[in-house]
């Protein structure tokens, strides 16, 4: 369990703090969908969640963030990302580049810990299975696609074994395929009981594997609840979120004085 | 007397050259290696020693105010000698190493593990790079920099390629340095390592033997033993 | 005349790759076009063929009835502008102003035509207040609204924009569809490669899908996202949007907007 109390934050050299008194929880095994507008505050989170701030890029954090109960300021950056993982949204920029297979990939983070040779080997096979890629074991990170790469950079996150997964964007820079991949793995990766937290403009996506959602507003939660509740709050495009489609077709559907309670079951 | 200074130099490029080129299977590679490396540096030291060789006496040949010596000669052919058996040495070693294996075996003999990531990843900072500025360019001639025109236009030129190269690389630098953080990259102590290139036996008393080798060698020259 | 021309191109990559099969496709003056299919379908290889950045390997490119192999790229700049998706691959100057002077400047304009062209480019993308900013003190979605702004101030004939919409919350998104919708009543060319389908069947008239270099369907939104079209656009992996499923399985016909299916259902009732 990831606990915010009374967290604030502010960049290294910014004006004004990019979070402010945000009270947050992640529970054990739920996927948590954030969205808000650009500037709001969400990566900044991601970055205060997974230990990067202030331990990497420097910055004043005022509050707490409890893992699993313990006081994070105690934590070192490696320790952190043995509790906490973190993906970006770009999928080439997360590739170590010195791994000549995917496999060496995911095999980096557990072999930077130190760990026993066969417990490296056993979490890579593991991260591979988790998220359905053993078929692209052998192949080179750099030449594979965005989607694939994205998944590959999961499964090294992966394999790390942190309870709790970050994820910011991770599907800005893919296809519609692409972010089916990543889509169908957060939702395999909840099942075995990761939490996730996970950034997105695209709330059609959200509403597929998120239970919880929060949206952000300038440093602070303007809006948390069970998805569905969140995604169909007439605030959101006010907040800078584009509806989701199956909300957007209601909302036509009301103005136009139409019926709209045969949506749901239409959607599928 | 033109041959005498090169049996030196000639029997080590065949021995630990040649030879072992051929075992590994890359004498043609080895060759067109060579032949890069050296070609400018042998054209200027041939032509420079057989023309303008100081104390020459024996003349070959004259071409208006110069004149092409046998001691020349036989000088050009002994240093050119040696630029090969240097040259070849090293393209070699680069020819038959793979560069993870080398940051590997240095890395388990106690190389830090960062030293070991730059030298690997190096690898692949030219090509990101040259791909980055390919498109840096391509996006700003789209905006009409013209890089088909007149020189001054291309000078001109550089500075709307060289910035968003230079600053782009850096700003994915910090991506890169914020992922390898995110994987325990830079904790202190060992890292393990999932294999390793084999040491033989052979290859240990191979190793002791060449050392051994240049000791011995550089001992009789010393000692004027050798030539 | 057409704005653009393209007749039988095909484009080999010099690693062997054939990204264009042979593509015919007219567009006329003043059509917003959107180009869609998924990653390696060749839309980014054919959109970079109009401004010259490449050439073909067979086949012949048109620009304003004239053939581009006769243009050096920055000539084609003056009638096509084109957005690229990574505004960090671009962006160099050191304000914002500068930033999107570079390519007015470049064609020609000076003085009060080159001031006016700025501002209101900047007003569009809303970054007029950031005009003296440095870029890279930008957050990288408004960048990407720098990298739009500095383009649009060109206002060359034919505009092209490569995945607009991406990382962009909802304020951004509608600055693109005003763009768009401005830019064409001006009587000028739109032409958008887009994963955003709903992006895609509210701002264009006309769709053209790619697979594999070659392209598959061509038409309305509304032929195109029409049901009987639905199984080749899957096979490139695009999903009709969510009104175009529900018009279908009412039985509607082809609705690909919220606006069309509500419209369609008015009518059904009535």
């Amino acid at each position: 369990m990831l606990t915010l109390e009374s967290l604030s934050y502010r960049h290294a050299g910014a004006a004004r703090a990019s979070l402010r008194e945000i009270d947050l929880v992640l529970g054990d095994g739920e996927v948590l969908g954030v969205a808000g507008a650009n500037e709001a505050g969400k990566t900044t989170l991601c970055f205060v969640l997974s230990g990067l701030a202030p331990r990497s890029i420097g910055g004043t954090l005022g509050g707490r963030l409890l893992v699993d109960g313990v006081d994070a300021s105690t934590l070192r950056m490696h320790e952190m990302t043995e509790h906490v993982g973190i993906g970006f949204d770009n999928p080439s920029t997360q590739i170590s580049g010195v791994a000549r297979t995917v496999y060496e990939e995911i095999a980096f983070g557990p072999a930077n810990l130190g760990l026993p040779r066969d417990e490296v080997l056993a979490r890579t096979e593991a991260s591979l299975d988790a998220l359905g890629i053993g078929h692209l074991a052998d192949r080179e990170p750099a030449r594979l696609s965005g989607g694939q790469q994205q998944l590959v950079a999961v499964a090294s996150i992966l394999a790390m074994r942190p309870r709790h997964i970050v994820l910011d964007e991770p599907t800005a820079q893919l296809d519609p395929a692409g972010t089916d991949l990543v889509g169908d793995a957060i939702a395999r990766l909840a099942g075995q009981g990761v939490s996730i937290l996970v950034v997105e403009h695209k709330t059609d996506l959200l509403a597929r594997v998120a239970t919880r959602m929060i949206v952000m507003e300038t440093g602070t939660i303007a809006l948390e609840g069970p998805t569905e509740q969140v995604l169909g709050d007439p605030r959101l495009p006010g907040l800078g979120v584009a509806e989701p489609s199956a909300v957007r077709l209601q909302r036509a559907f009301e103005t136009a004085g139409l019926d709209p309670s045969r949506i749901p079951e239409l959607v599928r | 007397m033109i041959l005498g200074g090169i049996a030196g130099p000639l029997a080590l490029v065949v021995l630990f050259v040649l030879v072992p080129a051929a075992v590994a299977g890359a004498v043609r590679p080895l060759l067109r290696a060579v032949l890069v490396l050296t070609l400018p540096i042998a054209i200027s030291v041939f032509l420079v020693n057989l023309l303008f060789f100081p104390g020459g006496t024996t003349v070959l040949f004259r071409i208006g105010p110069v004149t092409a010596t046998a001691e020349g000669l036989a000088f050009a052919v002994e240093v050119l000698a040696r630029i090969l058996a240097i040259a070849g040495g090293i393209s070699l070693f680069y020819l038959t190493t793979k560069p993870g294996d080398l940051t590997i075996d240095l890395e388990r003999r106690g190389v830090s593990p960062r030293i070991a990531f730059v030298a690997n990843s190096s690898v692949q900072t030219v090509p990101a790079m040259l791909e980055r500025a390919q498109a840096i360019t391509g996006a700003q001639r789209a905006r009409g920099l013209d890089t088909e025109g007149s020189v001054a236009a291309r000078v001109r030129g550089i500075v709307p390629i060289v910035g968003p190269v230079i600053l782009g690389s850096i700003g994915e630098v910090e991506q890169r340095t914020m992922a390898l953080e995110a994987r325990g990259f830079g904790r202190s102590g060992r890292r393990t390592l999932l294999w390793a290139p084999p040491d033989t036996a052979l290859e240990r008393i191979a190793r002791w033997l060449l050392v051994a080798g240049v000791v011995a060698l550089v001992v009789a020259r010393v000692a004027r033993i050798l030539p | 005349m057409s704005a653009i021309e393209l007749e039988g191109l095909v484009h080999v990559y010099d690693s062997g790759v054939r990204a264009l099969d042979g593509v015919d496709l007219t567009i006329r003056p003043g059509e917003r076009v959107a180009l869609i299919g998924q990653n390696g379908s060749g839309k980014t290889t054919l959109v970079r063929h109009l401004d010259g950045l490449l050439r073909p390997t067979e086949g012949r490119v048109l620009v304003g009835g004239v053939d581009a192999s006769t243009r050096t790229v920055a000539q084609l700049a003056r009638e096509v502008g084109l957005v690229f998706q990574d505004p960090d691959r671009q962006i160099f100057a050191s304000s914002v102003r500068a930033e999107v002077e570079f390519g007015p400047r470049n064609l020609g304009l000076r003085g009060e035509a080159l001031r006016q062209a700025v501002s209101d480019a900047l007003a569009e993308t809303g970054l007029d207040a950031e005009a003296e900013t440095n870029p890279y003190d930008l957050a990288a979605s408004r960048r990407k609204l720098l990298a739009l702004a500095s383009v649009v101030a060109m206002q060359t004939p034919v505009l092209v924009l490569d995945e607009p919409t991406t990382g962009q919350d909802l304020a951004g998104i509608r600055r693109v569809e005003r763009i768009v919708a401005r830019v064409a009543d001006a009587g000028r060319t739109v032409i958008a490669v887009s994963h955003d389908m709903r992006f895609v069947a509210e701002n264009v008239d006309r769709v053209v899908v790619m697979r594999l270099g070659s392209v598959i369907l061509d038409g309305t939104p509304a032929e195109v996202f029409a049901e009987p079209a639905w199984e080749l656009l899957r096979s490139t992996y695009v999903e009709p949007p969510l009104a175009a499923r529900v018009g279908a399985r009412l039985g509607l016909g082809s609705t690909p907007t919220d606006e069309r299916l509500v419209e369609a259902m008015a009518v059904r009732s009535a």
